[in-house]
């Protein structure tokens, strides 16, 4: 049967609590993302996954740089390095740690989603022959990614993968480390594609040391509105894929 | 109804210094096996670097060995891939024609273009370009068998005058055949005349309306061959044993684990951003159909269960106007040989001869509109 991760559980453990689990959804509209694939180097990918996650073939890192112009906590901007990843069969990004723009969206994501993200300058820059997105962190840059030449397509041929985000849960009166499932749905403005750039990516500091990027894939940018969804499922990394599915 | 098995040549971890000699040593048994019962055909597929879910890159040589140890069943190279970083079109003239002189006139010649990046970004191909250079070789590669001396300029493959060598056997030339994966494909394979090799599936009331489109189309086409190769050819699963709850157990099991290793792999439209795949590629809709019956409910287009249910589910396709279907007949060994043996000899016997075809068999240039 395919690999499966290998990752220590402590790793899993640093999350936010999940502690408004059922407010209420997000409409965040005219949101730009970038989205950059790469393949990473396969010695290190199964030491990036728990137990509960298999890798895909090949190994991928997706890096996504959302800037939100309105939103409940404002105007804010994030940064995502996924493990591009399969929860049994089903296609996932696992996020053990991002950036986020303001403290106050970064709390709010935190609560709501499950999102793990660290304040940091986070930057997305549109020209008419590139698109520029920028972290940096702790006096550092920790990522810097940019899609070259862009040619229009349909913002339906763009997929996203739904993210697991490193969390905790209460339950039980226990505390519970869970991978959060958030699946945001998109209705597109405007989408490109083009050339993808890496020129910074501090793994560590996104919870992935050890994920070398070693090939590009694709990049996209779009114009998109976003409704951030209703969470109706877990993941326990601990437990093998088949049997790690939670409801919420 | 014809009826064929169809390898993906899947291999589970771990993988032992001897796992992949094994897997392929039950695949030749299991095709000598059907050749003596009276199965009219066997396909390969040609995939790379696609870990556990099929270790099947070098189908000519497997289905050679195949010709080499049968005597009347057909051999379908299903499919080449007609991307240049995959294949020469030449190099699969005379691979093709090879294969037909050496199986005595055997060989079908599926086409397609792949449809994973795994597979894709491995070759350096570029997915926004397979269609087109698929389009260009099933129209060159037919004058490369037909004509003495050939010579092309084309987009993305051009070639001074030279005889390629060898001919095939079958004249004009051996049925060439589509992969269709992604929606609309059947009609491409109308339009051209080919065969519609489905690896798609979906429920009887959306095939059969495919199938009616495909043979209304056909009739007006441009044949990229020197003849028609009017058949719809479709792949499902096949576990046939006496207890209908045991084989419809097993069944589900061996299609829960092929859709299992499919989806690790990653599909070209799920890396790369192109109007060029709609559909996530590898069997999408056999394999949506493998798991979309609520939990208890055996899948109603698989051929799983007992000789009874079999005949009833092979009878549905036939009547939505499939004309052959070929069987996978393990996923990952998920099913012990001797009982992926014993379901085929159950077929066999209780199935096949329900559907045993008054008309001779399909040969190059006989099919339905050919010369």
């Amino acid at each position: 049967m395919p690999l499966v991760g290998t990752r220590e559980l402590a790793a899993f453990d640093s999350g936010p609590l999940l502690t408004e689990p059922e407010g209420e959804r997000w409409e965040l509209p005219g949101c730009s993302i970038l989205q950059v694939m790469y393949e990473i180097d396969a010695s290190a990918v199964t030491s990036l996954l728990p137990p509960a996650l298999h890798p895909t073939v090949p190994p991928t890192v997706v890096l996504t740089i959302t800037n939100v112009p309105e939103s409940p906590a404002g105007a804010f901007a994030m940064a995502e390095a996924r493990i591009a990843c399969r929860s049994g069969a089903r296609p996932r990004g696992l996020l053990i740690g991002g950036f986020c723009s303001t403290e106050q969206a970064a709390k709010m994501l935190a609560a709501r989603w499950g999102y793990p993200m660290k304040v940091g300058d986070v930057q997305l820059a549109k020209r008419y022959d590139r698109v520029v997105g920028k972290v940096e962190a702790g006096g550092s840059t920790v990522l810097e990614t940019t899609l070259l030449n862009p040619e229009p397509i349909a913002g339906n041929d763009i997929q996203y993968l739904a993210s697991l985000n490193v969390a905790k849960i209460r339950r039980d009166g226990a505390t519970l480390p869970r991978l959060v499932q958030v699946d945001p749905d998109y209705v597109f403005r405007s989408a490109d594609r083009g050339k993808p750039e890496l020129s910074a990516f501090d793994a560590p500091a996104f919870g992935l040391a050890g994920a070398i990027p070693v090939w590009p894939v694709s990049a996209s940018h779009c114009v998109a509105d976003i409704t951030m969804p209703e969470l109706r499922y877990l993941v326990d990394p601990a437990r093998p894929p088949l049997t790690s599915v939670e409801q919420l | 109804m014809k009826f064929g098995i169809f390898y993906e040549i899947s291999v589970p971890r771990p993988w032992g210094p001897t796992t992949e000699y094994e897997v392929y040593q039950n695949c030749l048994e299991q095709a000598r096996l059907a050749d003596e019962l009276g199965f009219d055909q066997v396909w390969a597929v040609e995939h790379h670097f696609l870990e556990e879910y099929s270790h099947c890159s070098a189908p000519e040589i497997f289905l050679t060995a195949v010709a080499m140890q049968t005597k009347n069943i057909r051999i379908g190279r299903g499919i080449v891939v007609c991307v240049p970083q995959f294949n020469n079109p030449i190099k699969a003239a005379e691979v093709a024609a090879t294969m037909d002189l050496v199986s005595g006139g055997r060989l079908e010649f599926g086409t397609g273009r792949s449809a994973t990046w795994t597979e894709l970004g491995g070759f350096g191909a570029d997915p926004d370009e397979t269609k087109k250079t698929w389009d260009e070789w099933t129209r060159i590669i037919p004058k490369m068998w037909t004509q003495e001396r050939f010579g092309y300029e084309g987009r993305a493959f051009s070639m001074p005058q030279r005889t390629i060598l060898p001919k095939p056997l079958q004249k004009p030339h051996p049925p060439m055949w589509v992969a269709v994966t992604s929606p609309g494909t059947e009609l491409d394979a109308a339009d051209r005349g080919m065969g519609s090799l489905g690896l798609t599936f979906g429920g009887f009331k959306e095939q059969e309306k495919k199938i009616a489109e495909y043979r209304r189309r056909i009739k007006y086409c441009d044949p990229v061959g020197s003849f028609v190769n009017e058949q719809v050819n479709t792949v499902n699963f096949l576990m046939c044993h006496p207890d209908l709850q045991y084989g419809a157990k097993a069944g589900q099991r061996l299609a829960g684990t092929f859709n299992y290793m499919a989806e690790q792999l990653l599909a070209a439209r799920q890396a790369y951003p192109t109007r060029s795949y709609p559909n996530l590629g590898l069997l999408p809709a056999l394999r949506r159909e493998a798991t979309s019956s609520p939990e208890g409910q055996i899948p109603e287009g698989l051929a799983i269960g007992n000789p009874d249910r079999i005949v009833e589910v092979i009878k549905n396709w036939e009547s939505v106007g499939v004309d052959r279907i070929n069987f996978l007949l393990n996923a990952a060994e998920t099913i012990p040989q001797q009982e992926v043996l014993d379901s085929m000899r159950l077929f066999a016997k209780e199935v096949m001869p329900k559907f045993a075809d008054k008309k001779s068999p399909v040969a190059a240039g006989t099919a339905a509109g050919g010369d």
